[in-house]
C-alpha cells in the first residue's frame, strides 16, 4: 500500500485493523485510538481519497490502496492550513479528537472550499469531541475556509 | 486465520461456512473479532464476488450507504434512511448486504453476557437496563433491530436475491427462540447478491435520535406508498426489523417497564409518516 505517498509493506495478523497496524507497526501514531468501535471518527483517514475510521478497516484490506494520515497532510515540513487553523482558533484542548477532525476538516474542504454551517456540521457528524464543545472546531473550519 | 479473496460469487460459495466468514465493509466484522464476539477461521473477502452499483431498481449488495444516500434514482425513504444512518466515515465503507446483518447493538451481548442471544438460557436486559430494546417481538430476546436501512427496505417491498434463492426481505429474518439464537435464515454459506427496489408513489422515513445525527434510531419508521398500498417498516422496536400493516397494530406491542416511552413515539411517526405519504 502506500502511505503518504510513499510505499510501504507490513506484515500483519488477518484480523488485526488498519489503524493498529498504522500505529503499531508503521511507526504512525497519529491516527488515534480512543472507541475503536466507530464511533468517534479520531482514526479517520483518507482511503483512495475516502475518509473512513481506520479501527474499522481490515488492515490486509487496505493491500494496494492509497492511505492519507494526519502525517500527511503537511507539505515539506510546514504545517497544513488545517492544522494551522486548529492552532489559531484554539480549538485543541486534549487533542485527542484532533487528528482525526484535521483529517476531516481538510477532506470537507477539498469538495466544498466555501462549506456551510450545516454541511460542517454534517461533514464533522462523525467526529467526537469531549472537550472543546464545538464552537472552536467551527472557528477553525471557518479560518481554514479563508485560505483553502 | 487467513483472508482469501475470491473473484466470484461461485467460488466465494465454495470457501464460506465451516468458521469461513463473509467480510464487505468491515465495519461491523473488525470490530466483532477484535473483541472476540466473532471467531473466525478465515474471512473471505466478498467485495469482488458481489455486485455493487445501482441498475435501475435493482442494488448491488455491494453498494456502499454513501452511494445510495446521493443517487436521484433511489426512493426518498432509502435515502434518507442511508443519510440518517451512522456517520460519513461509517457510510462511506458499510454496504447494503452488510447493513441488513448487523448484529445487534445490545450492550448485554456486545459485553458477552452469557444471553439467550450467546446460546445461554435468559435474556440480562429484561432483567437489567433495557431502556433502547424491543416493544415488539420481545419474548425471548428483547433486543431492538437497529437497522434503519431494512425498515425503509421494508416499506418499499424489497425483494433479495441470494446465491440459493430469492426471497421478499422479511424472509430474511426470524424471531431468536430459546434453542436457536439465529436472528436471520441466511445459510453460513449464502450470500446476498441483489436487491430488487420498487420505486413508489410517495415514501418517508422519520427516525427519532437522542441526538440529531449519529446515532441508532430509538424507533425508526418508513412508509411508502407502491400501486396504492402503503407499507410500514420500523426499526429499533424489534429484535428484527418489524412491519405494521396500520396504525392499529401498535396496539399489539408489549413494552417492557424500560422501553414504554417508546410507544408514543412510534405512535407518532407512524401518524406522522401516513399522513406524509397518503399524498403527493
Ligand atoms: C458505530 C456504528 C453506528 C452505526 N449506526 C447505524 C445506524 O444508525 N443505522 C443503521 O442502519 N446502521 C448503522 N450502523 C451499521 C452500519 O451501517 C453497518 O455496520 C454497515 O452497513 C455494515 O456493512 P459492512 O459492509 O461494513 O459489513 P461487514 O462488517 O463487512 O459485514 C457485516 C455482516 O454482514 C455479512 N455480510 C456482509 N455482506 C454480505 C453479503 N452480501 N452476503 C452475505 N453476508 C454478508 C458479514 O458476514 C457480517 O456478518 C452502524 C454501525 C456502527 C459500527
Ligand atoms: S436483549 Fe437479546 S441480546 Fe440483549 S441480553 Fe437479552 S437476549 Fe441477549
Ligand atoms: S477509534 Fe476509530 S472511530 Fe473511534
Ligand atoms: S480536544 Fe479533547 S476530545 Fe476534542
Amino acid at each position: 500500500m502506500t502511505i503518504n505517498g510513499v510505499p510501504r509493506e507490513a506484515d500483519v495478523w488477518p484480523g488485526e485493523s488498519l489503524l493498529f497496524a498504522l500505529r503499531e507497526r508503521l511507526g504512525l501514531p497519529g491516527s488515534k485510538n480512543a472507541c475503536e468501535q466507530g464511533e468517534c471518527g479520531s482514526c479517520s483517514i483518507l482511503m483512495d481519497g475516502t475518509l473512513v475510521c481506520a479501527c474499522l478497516v481490515l488492515a490486509a484490506q487496505a493491500d494496494g490502496h492509497d492511505l492519507v494520515t494526519v502525517e500527511g497532510l503537511g507539505e515539506n515540513g510546514s504545517l497544513h492550513p488545517v492544522q494551522e487553523a486548529f492552532v489559531e482558533a484554539g480549538a485543541v484542548q486534549c487533542g485527542f479528537c484532533t487528528p482525526g477532525l484535521v483529517v476531516a476538516v481538510a477532506d470537507l474542504l477539498r469538495r466544498d472550499p466555501t462549506p456551510s454551517d450545516d454541511a460542517i456540521r454534517e461533514a464533522l457528524s462523525g467526529n467526537l469531541c469531549r472537550c472543546t464543545g464545538y464552537a472552536k472546531i467551527f472557528d477553525a473550519v471557518r479560518i481554514a475556509a479563508t485560505r483553502a | 486465520m487467513e483472508l482469501r479473496q475470491p473473484s466470484s460469487a461461485e467460488e466465494a460459495v465454495g470457501l464460506l461456512g465451516n468458521g469461513h466468514v463473509a467480510l464487505a465493509g468491515g465495519t461491523e466484522i473488525v470490530p466483532l473479532l477484535r473483541d472476540g464476539l466473532l471467531r473466525a477461521d478465515a474471512l473471505i473477502d466478498i467485495r469482488r464476488a458481489v455486485p455493487r452499483g445501482i441498475h435501475g431498481t435493482t442494488i448491488g449488495a455491494g453498494t456502499t450507504l454513501a452511494e445510495l444516500e446521493v443517487d436521484p434514482g433511489i426512493p426518498v425513504v432509502l435515502r434518507e434512511a442511508c443519510r440518517l444512518a451512522a456517520s460519513p466515515q461509517l457510510r462511506a465503507m458499510g454496504s447494503i448486504g452488510g447493513n441488513l446483518l448487523q448484529a445487534t447493538r445490545c450492550w448485554y451481548w456486545r459485553l458477552d453476557f452469557p444471553c439467550y442471544l450467546h446460546g445461554g438460557d435468559r435474556c440480562h436486559a429484561k432483567d437489567g437496563r433495557h431502556d433502547e430494546h424491543a416493544i415488539f417481538g420481545n419474548d425471548v430476546c428483547a433486543s431492538a433491530h437497529p437497522s434503519d436501512v431494512a425498515a425503509a427496505l421494508l416499506a418499499l417491498g424489497t425483494m433479495l436475491r441470494t446465491t440459493a434463492r430469492e426471497l421478499p426481505l422479511a424472509e430474511l429474518y426470524r424471531l431468536p427462540t430459546t434453542d436457536d439464537p439465529q436472528t436471520t435464515t441466511l445459510a453460513d454459506d449464502e450470500l446476498i447478491l441483489e436487491l430488487e427496489v420498487p420505486i413508489p408513489e410517495a415514501s418517508v422515513y422519520l427516525k427519532a435520535m437522542d441526538r440529531q445525527r449519529w446515532s441508532f434510531p430509538i424507533v425508526g419508521v418508513a412508509a411508502a406508498r407502491t400501486a396504492g398500498e402503503v407499507r410500514l417498516g420500523l426499526a429499533g422496536v424489534a429484535p428484527v426489523p418489524w412491519t405494521l400493516t396500520s396504525v392499529d397494530d401498535l396496539d399489539r406491542a408489549t413494552p417492557l417497564p424500560g422501553t414504554a416511552y417508546k410507544l408514543p413515539i412510534a405512535r407518532a411517526l407512524v401518524a406522522r409518516a401516513l399522513r406524509a405519504v397518503a399524498t403527493g
